[in-house]
């Protein structure tokens, strides 16, 4: 029974683990992206259009942000690279710190350490050619630092100055990826996005509250896979229980004839097998847990990991932070718990009304 | 003062153990029921203790028609009235002397203060307070045998109820147990002894002897 | 079913082994109502008084899982409201399907059956005569049809919820511009109101003065009523420290202390106790015992609620 509690708790557990640690990425994702669209699709947008943003009350930044994806044959993967412009301040203080990092004034980027792997793989190990759209090459310096920062998402980042990245993407001055806005007041977020909608008609806004709702949706669809989880826990425990404790054997029976026999009555009887199955469950219940945050966190999650990971191209040795969730632990004992009792409820009882005079002959 | 009115036990299988059975003992009495295994003086002896309900008939001990009580208040009445010994003792062997005495007594949740002193009480009359921690599997059958007494005496009962109690003792072991059969009955209990032991049906202490037979008196 | 975060299966999972051991408890007492026969010697007897046991402690059990069942269906709720549009705690949820209030009126009317029965048990099992041992079964037919029910509600509830239709939030159900009932009962007069509530109040101790066991139960049931109105029309707003704020749900959120659970426990036992005096036959000093605790729970209730216009007003020297 224990090892069922860690099995749900564990994936209970790297479930709340990452939503927690989604949640605090979103922190950093700006409040509203205004993105471009042609025929429902993306194109770049017109970074003067931030300035009318400004204008919108309670609109505290509005930043045109240039980003996007590189394609590097040789090594058959693809890079994502961010511009950042020197004084521009992001919403991500990761971004600001790494802003703080390049240089300027020199053709220079900085690169994650895969990105650098891959590269010196490749023989490129002070510079790279990027292939411009027009077919030139652009040769980029890159910077001896790299980018330390583990975070699941950004494996293989570029960071550099924002020029250099209009001229890999080949934007036009005033051509930006996206247009990240942020509101002061959390609360007015949604409104000041129709605001920027009927600025703009045919954008595509997208709010970071959405996002919470939509991954935590996501996260609940998942727990369809719960569904089927609990489910088989739920007849798995039935049957331990029932082929453990139905079938008493006769020694068990005398010993319950004896105490009937010296005044016991059947609740004595019941309360004490009940008392025992609840305080085994809690038992249960509570090495479960910590079988289980074992191995979400220290062994970090092992296979039950890529039931999440594998709609999206992460990695896998970033360690999983540690995340209880109160509510998670609640929800596991009310399953466990209830069920061990419930299950040990007939058994139980047949033992206590065992009828003491036959069993003692 | 226990009485039986025209009781009459059958089981599910159809066996009918007691045959229209009427009986009255008195209290402090020592009354030894003599018969063969299969007479039925065990069942008696159940009925007494309101371990088992009779098919039809009156079962009335001190006042109360304990046949007609549900299990709940037969079992409380069992406890705080009755002690029983039984022929292989049928002590819980995994627990001490000390658990297996207070046993009767766990339900009712009392608290050490007075537990103890009736727990000393008790394994003293006995001589066995040294063995109070010892597992009941490591003592000798003369000791079991006192434990057994001290368990069947813990809660002060007026009635001592013994089913073939020196089945398995020699007859030396047997005598001990008379005599504190004998003490028992000196402070006014009641005690019934179900046996076909030789020994007990000649005893001075012993006010009536009633034989069984097929479930009946003879 | 539209539904199915895990907190939903959850209660999905245990509604469902209610649903299968209330009903054998049900069999049983059907049988049990129907033949029991103390003076019977019989071994169906026998057999019936070996099941009653088996019926009182599924019952037991139901009952003490139910309760804190109880206070995680109302946390689901509050978690749900995160995810439906508009709503902004439990109310919003409890109206975006018709079968909330139904609901939450018949789970709490089953608490204090439940816990009716808990006590006949009891009270049943002191007396060799067994007063209530046919009548406590016969109540469980009732409880059992309305505790079905109740199960039936909640998978209905939860499966109307539509996650992409937007609900008001508790300030539009409660707000005082509705021609509800609701609002009727907001729009009450605060002293009127205060007076009642106070008044009541002061009836209960004059009743158990009196001694007058029967006018001391009609008063508690009197009590809750008015304490529930009073809470959300009054004290709910210095609670919220804002007069439009009239929710009965929100007072269970983080934001508050959670300060919501422990008024509404304390309403419920004091006015548990105060009930069940009258509707069992209590030796006079279990009904002494009973009312006092009434009191005493009634008491605390009025103390905390009262407590917060007080701070109030110590606090900000004006009344909202």
């Amino acid at each position: 029974m224990t090892l069922l509690v860690a099995l749900v708790a564990t994936t209970l557990f790297i479930a709340d683990s990452m939503k927690a640690e989604y949640k605090q990425d979103i922190q950093t994702a700006p409040d509203i992206v205004v993105s471009a669209q042609k025929a429902l699709r993306y194109k770049t947008i017109d970074e003067t259009q931030a300035a009318r943003f400004l204008e919108i009350d309670g609109v505290s930044n509005a930043i045109p942000r240039v980003w996007g994806e590189y394609y590097f044959a040789k090594g058959n993967v693809r890079f994502k690279i961010v511009g950042l412009d020197e004084f521009e301040n992001s919403t991500n203080s990761t971004l600001n710190r790494l802003r703080d990092r390049l240089s300027y004034d020199t053709n220079m980027m900085l690169l994650s350490p895969k990105v650098k792997a891959i590269l010196n793989k490749n023989y490129y190990k002070d510079y790279f050619n990027f292939i411009l759209q027009d077919g030139t090459l652009l040769r980029v310096n890159i910077s001896q630092k790299s980018i330390a920062i583990p975070s699941i998402r950004d494996e293989y980042l570029i960071v550099m100055p924002k020029e250099l990245a209009r001229k890999i993407f080949a934007y036009a001055d005033n051509e930006a990826t996206d247009i990240a806005v942020s509101v002061k007041n959390s609360e007015e977020i949604a409104f000041s996005a129709r605001k920027i909608a009927a600025l703009l008609g045919n954008a595509k806004i997208s709010i970071k509250d959405d996002l919470i709702v939509e991954y935590e949706q996501m996260y609940n669809y998942r727990s369809g896979f719960f569904l089927t989880i609990f489910i088989i826990t739920f007849f798995t425990f039935f049957v331990i229980i029932y082929d453990r404790l139905s079938g008493l054997n006769s020694e068990q029976k005398r010993e319950i004839g004896i105490l009937k026999a010296i005044g016991w009555r059947v609740e004595d009887v019941l309360k004490t097998k009940l008392y025992e199955g609840l305080i085994i469950s809690l038992f249960s219940y509570s090495l479960g847990i910590i079988l289980a945050m074992v191995y979400t966190f220290i062994f970090n999650g092992g296979i039950l990991k890529n039931i999440f990971l594998s709609s999206s191209r992460l990695l896998e040795h970033v360690p999983l932070q540690f995340h209880l969730d109160y509510a998670t632990l609640a929800l596991l004992f009310l399953i466990s718990v209830p069920l061990y009792i419930c299950a040990t409820i007939i058994p139980s009882w047949i033992a206590a009304t065992v009828d003491a005079d036959e069993v003692m002959r | 003062m226990i009485e039986l009115k025209n009781v009459v036990k059958k089981y599910a299988n159809g066996v009918v153990a007691i045959e229209d059975l009427s009986l009255k003992l008195n209290r402090g009495e020592l009354i030894v029921l003599k018969g063969v295994s299969g007479s039925g003086k065990s069942t008696i002896l159940s009925l007494i203790a309101g371990l088992s309900k009779p098919s039809s008939g009156d079962i009335v001990v001190d006042d109360k028609h304990i046949s007609k009580l549900p299990d709940h208040f037969a079992a409380a009445f069992r406890r705080d009235n009755i002690g029983f010994i039984f022929q292989k003792y049928n002590l819980i062997s995994s627990l001490s002397v000390a658990e297996n005495i207070l046993l009767p007594l766990y339900p009712l949740n009392l608290p050490k203060e007075e537990l103890e002193p009736r727990l000393q009480e008790v394994l003293n009359s006995l001589s066995i307070e040294d063995k109070r921690d010892r597992k009941v599997k490591d003592l000798s059958g003369g000791e079991q045998q006192r434990v057994a007494i001290a368990r069947a005496s813990i809660n002060n009962p007026n009635i001592i109820l013994a089913d073939e109690p020196t089945a398995n003792l020699d007859e030396k072991l047997s005598l001990a147990f008379i005599k504190m059969l004998e003490g028992l009955k000196a402070s006014n209990r009641t005690v019934v002894v179900a046996t076909h032991d030789p020994l007990f049906f000649d005893l001075e202490s012993v006010d009536r002897v009633i034989e069984i037979r097929d479930g009946k008196v003879v | 079913m539209i539904f199915l975060t895990p907190e939903v299966s959850v209660i999905y999972i245990l509604n469902t082994l209610f649903a299968l051991f209330s009903t054998i408890a049900f069999v049983i007492s059907l049988k049990i109502v129907r033949g029991y026969d103390r003076e019977a010697t019989t071994s169906k007897q026998y057999t019936l008084e070996k099941q009653s046991y088996l019926s009182a402690t599924i019952i037991k059990y139901i009952f003490y899982i139910k309760i804190p069942l109880m206070i995680f269906f109302i946390f689901t709720l509050d978690k749900i409201s995160f995810i439906l549009p508009g709503a902004m705690c439990g109310a919003g949820v409890v109206n975006a399907s018709i079968y909330a209030i139904p609901l939450l009126f018949l789970k709490l009317l089953n608490l204090y059956l439940f816990a009716y029965w808990l006590v006949m048990q009891k009270e049943d099992m002191r007396k060799e005569e067994q007063p209530y041992v046919i009548t406590k079964f016969q109540l469980f037919l009732i409880l059992y049809t309305l505790f079905i029910v109740e199960i039936i509600l909640e998978t209905l509830f939860f499966g109307s919820i539509d996650i992409k239709s937007v609900v008001d939030c508790c300030g539009a159900i409660f707000s005082h511009s509705d021609d509800t009932y609701l609002s009727l009962l907001l729009h009450m007069d605060r002293v009127w109101l205060l007076s009642i509530f106070y008044a009541v109040y002061g009836v209960m101790f004059l009743s158990y003065f009196l001694k007058q066991r029967y006018i001391f139960a009609l008063i508690n049931l009197l009590f809750l009523m008015i304490a529930l109105i009073a809470l959300i029309a009054f004290f709910g707003t210095y609670i919220y420290e804002l007069p439009t704020h009239h929710c009965p749900f929100c007072l269970l959120q983080k934001d508050y202390h959670y300060i919501g659970y422990l008024l509404y426990l304390l309403l419920f036992l004091g006015t548990f106790n105060g009930l069940v005096v009258a509707m069992i036959g209590f030796d006079k000093d279990d009904i002494i015992k009973r009312e006092r605790y009434a009191l005493f729970f009634n008491s605390l209730y009025t103390f905390v609620v009262t407590l917060y216009p007080l701070l109030y007003f110590y606090k900000n020297g004006v009344w909202l």
